[in-house]
């Protein structure tokens, strides 16, 4: 993550505009509390300590933003701030497509439509864009029932 | 001059920080040896 990740300016820009980094030892006391056994361990925590994220090992740089933006539109989404989750998971679907992360933000993009306007169709219409872009992704197996709904 | 992440080490400066911009924080946990 030093020699690749970290010093790319898009990763620097990202993280710190829009996040505070912490850095610590997974000696320190509080890796344990947090069960961290492997590292990289990456989280996305609020204020309170509250873990909303975690990735386990190395993330190339265009891998890294999107799978960071997963993980605090997940801390929205669990925070029920759902049209702020629908807006970072729009971002991956929009910014970085064919990230590993795209799949996962599609879902969620509809559930968080769907919570944030008790409409069904946000899910609906997630199932169909995963069908079409991610045909053999487990996100688009987990969507597989919402074709069903109208 | 070249760009550098600049981390904190401190959880409750973090937390501090994170408080008073309403920001999520960014926790690495990384391997010491």
């Amino acid at each position: 993550m030093d020699t690749v990740t970290y010093p790319q300016e898009k990763v620097i820009d990202f993280i710190t505009d829009g996040m505070v980094p912490l850095r610590v030892a997974a000696d320190h006391p509080l890796a344990s509390g947090y069960d961290v056994t492997w590292t990289p361990a990456l989280l996305v925590i609020d204020s309170e300590g509250k873990e909303y994220h975690r990735v386990v090992g190395f993330l190339p740089d265009d891998e890294f933003v999107p799978a960071i933006l997963l993980g605090i539109g997940k801390a929205f989404f669990n925070k029920n701030e759902f049209s702020k989750a629908l807006e970072k998971f729009e971002e991956i679907m929009t910014s970085y497509p064919a990230s590993d992360s795209a799949a996962e933000a599609i879902f969620m993009a509809g559930v968080s439509g769907y919570k944030n306007s008790n409409d069904p169709m946000p899910l609906k219409k997630s199932y169909e864009y995963l069908a079409e872009k991610h045909p053999d992704s487990l996100w688009t197996k987990r969507a597989y029932p919402y074709r069903l709904l109208d | 001059m070249e760009k550098k992440l600049q981390w904190l080490t401190e959880m409750s400066k973090a937390a501090e920080t994170a408080k008073a911009e309403n920001k999520f924080i960014f926790l690495d946990f990384f391997n010491p040896n």
